[in-house]
C-alpha cells in the first residue's frame, strides 16, 4: 500500500468507496478532493483510473440498473465522474495526432452528450486527434468528415434503443460505399451497455462500456482498418 | 362490431389525450401511469410490462404514448403488439421533430404543464441531496427554460418563476397547438390496427 506524503495510507478500494459516495451524494467537490488525494499519494494516474474511477463508474450503473438511483441522480453522478476522469487523464500533447484521426458524434436524433465528449476527452488524451461532430449527426455527415480527414475509426453515441437504430443507416452507407474495410465502427452509450446484443443489430464493429476503454477499442478498430496490401 | 384503442400513456399528457378524447378526436380507453416513472427506467419498464401483459387481449388495438422512455420500449411493443407513438420522448411528440431539434440546439430545458407543477418534487427529491450541484450541471448543459404552452392550464407563472430562480436559468413560454400531438397518435393507431390486421391474416 502506498504511502502519502504526510505518511497516511493510499489505499485504491478505499478511495474507490469514498469517491463512490461523494458521487452518489452529488458531491463534486469532494469528489475532485478525494482523486487528487488519490493522485498525491503518488498513484499513477492509469491505476486511479482502473482501480478507482472504473469500479465506481460501474457501480453506479449496477446502482441503475437496481433501481437505487433515479435518472436525474446518475445524470449527476455520471458528470461528477467525468470530472474526476480529468483530473486523472495524462498530458499526452507530444503525442497528439501521433495515433491517428478519430471521427465521433451522437447519431442522428441524440442529443445526449455526456458520454461522447467524456469519450472525446480520453481519445484526445491518449493521443488521437478528435473530430468530434455533436449531437444530432446524420449518418451521411459521418462518412463524409471520415473520408474528409482520412478516419479509419468513426465511434457514434446513442444513448436510446430508437437513436441506436439510427446508427444502421451509418453502416448501411459504409457497407454499401464497400468501405467497411477501410472505415470501422465504434458504437457506444448507456443503452450498448443495457442492451449488449444491440451491437450486432446496429452493425458495430465494437464497443466499450465506458469511456476508459476508448483508447483500446479505437486502436484495435484502426489496427483492423489498415489498408489491405492488394490495395496499395 | 366496435372496435376500441387502449392508450397507455405517460401522466405527463392526461391533460393533453383527455381533452382530444372529450372532443372526440382520439376514441377507445385512456389509461395514465404516473410521470415521475421516467424518472427511474427500469421500473417504468417493469409497470409497462404489467400493464401490458393486463390489457393484451381485452382490446382491439393497443397504443403506448411514451417516448424511448426505458432501455426496452421497442421490445415492449413488438413482444405485446402494441404500437407507440414515433418519438424519443414526450416533448418531440408535442412540438415536432423539427421544433425540437432547434429547441435542442437552443439547449432548451423543456418543462411540460404537468411538469412544471411538480419541479420542485424532481430538482428537490430525485436529483440527490446537493441541490447547488444540481443547479450547476443544469446551467452546464442548459441555457433556457422553455414551458411548453399547451393551452389546458394558465402558464405556471409563479412555479416557472420559481423554476428560474432556482436553476439561474431564464425562462419563455411557447405555445404548443396540440395537431402534432394529434398526428403522432393517429399515426401510431393506424400502425396498431396493422399488427391487427397482421395478426388475423
Amino acid at each position: 500500500m502506498a504511502k502519502s506524503a504526510s505518511g497516511a495510507a493510499c489505499d485504491c478500494e478505499e478511495f474507490y468507496r469514498q469517491v463512490l459516495d461523494a458521487m452518489i451524494n452529488a458531491d463534486r467537490t469532494k469528489a475532485a478532493a478525494i482523486i487528487e488525494r488519490a493522485l498525491d499519494c503518488g498513484i499513477p494516474p492509469a491505476r486511479v483510473i482502473a482501480e478507482v474511477l472504473d469500479p465506481a463508474i460501474v457501480q453506479l450503473g449496477t446502482l441503475w440498473e437496481g433501481e437505487s438511483m433515479s435518472l436525474a441522480q446518475n445524470f449527476i453522478a455520471s458528470k461528477i465522474a467525468e470530472d474526476a476522469l480529468l483530473r486523472c487523464l495524462p498530458d499526452h500533447e507530444k503525442d497528439r495526432d501521433r495515433k491517428g484521426v478519430a471521427v465521433i458524434g451522437n447519431i442522428e436524433d441524440d442529443f445526449h452528450s455526456l458520454g461522447r465528449r467524456t469519450v472525446g476527452l480520453f481519445l484526445n488524451a491518449a493521443g488521437w486527434q478528435v473530430v468530434d461532430l455533436g449531437n444530432d449527426v446524420p449518418a451521411e455527415q459521418f462518412l463524409e468528415k471520415a473520408r474528409e480527414v482520412g478516419a479509419r475509426v468513426i465511434g457514434v453515441s446513442a444513448m436510446m434503443q430508437t437513436t441506436a437504430m439510427n446508427i444502421r443507416k451509418l453502416r448501411d452507407l459504409i457497407d454499401g460505399a464497400g468501405e467497411q474495410e477501410r472505415i470501422k465502427l465504434a458504437v457506444g452509450g448507456a443503452v450498448f451497455n443495457w442492451r449488449p446484443e444491440l451491437v450486432t443489430e446496429v452493425g458495430g464493429d465494437g464497443t466499450t462500456r465506458n469511456a476508459v476503454g476508448a483508447d483500446e477499442l479505437f486502436t484495435c478498430l484502426q489496427e483492423q482498418a489498415r489498408i489491405p496490401e492488394r490495395a496499395l | 362490431m366496435i372496435r376500441k384503442t387502449v392508450w397507455l400513456a405517460c401522466g405527463v399528457l392526461r391533460d393533453e389525450l383527455s381533452r382530444l378524447h372529450r372532443d372526440e378526436m382520439i376514441g377507445g380507453e385512456l389509461f395514465f401511469l404516473d410521470s415521475m416513472l421516467h424518472m427511474a427506467p427500469p421500473l417504468l419498464e417493469r409497470t409497462l410490462r404489467e400493464q401490458l401483459r393486463q390489457r393484451c387481449g381485452a382490446c382491439d388495438r393497443l397504443v403506448l404514448v411514451y417516448g424511448d422512455c426505458c432501455a426496452g420500449m421497442l421490445d415492449l411493443a413488438r413482444e405485446f403488439r402494441a404500437a407507440r407513438t414515433d418519438s424519443i420522448n414526450c416533448a418531440q411528440l408535442l412540438v415536432g421533430r423539427k421544433r425540437y431539434r432547434e429547441l435542442m440546439r437552443e439547449e432548451a430545458f423543456l418543462v411540460l404543464p404537468e411538469w412544471a407543477e411538480r419541479w420542485r418534487e424532481v430538482m428537490e427529491e430525485a436529483l440527490g441531496p446537493d441541490a447547488a450541484a444540481a443547479r450547476e450541471l443544469l446551467k452546464e448543459h442548459r441555457s433556457v427554460l422553455v414551458y411548453l404552452d399547451t393551452g389546458m392550464v394558465p402558464v405556471p407563472v409563479r412555479q416557472m418563476e420559481a423554476f428560474s430562480a432556482y436553476s439561474g436559468l431564464p425562462w419563455r413560454s411557447e405555445r404548443v397547438e396540440l395537431d402534432t400531438l394529434l398526428t403522432g397518435l393517429m399515426d401510431a393507431e393506424a400502425r396498431a390496427m396493422t399488427i391487427m390486421e397482421g395478426e388475423k391474416q
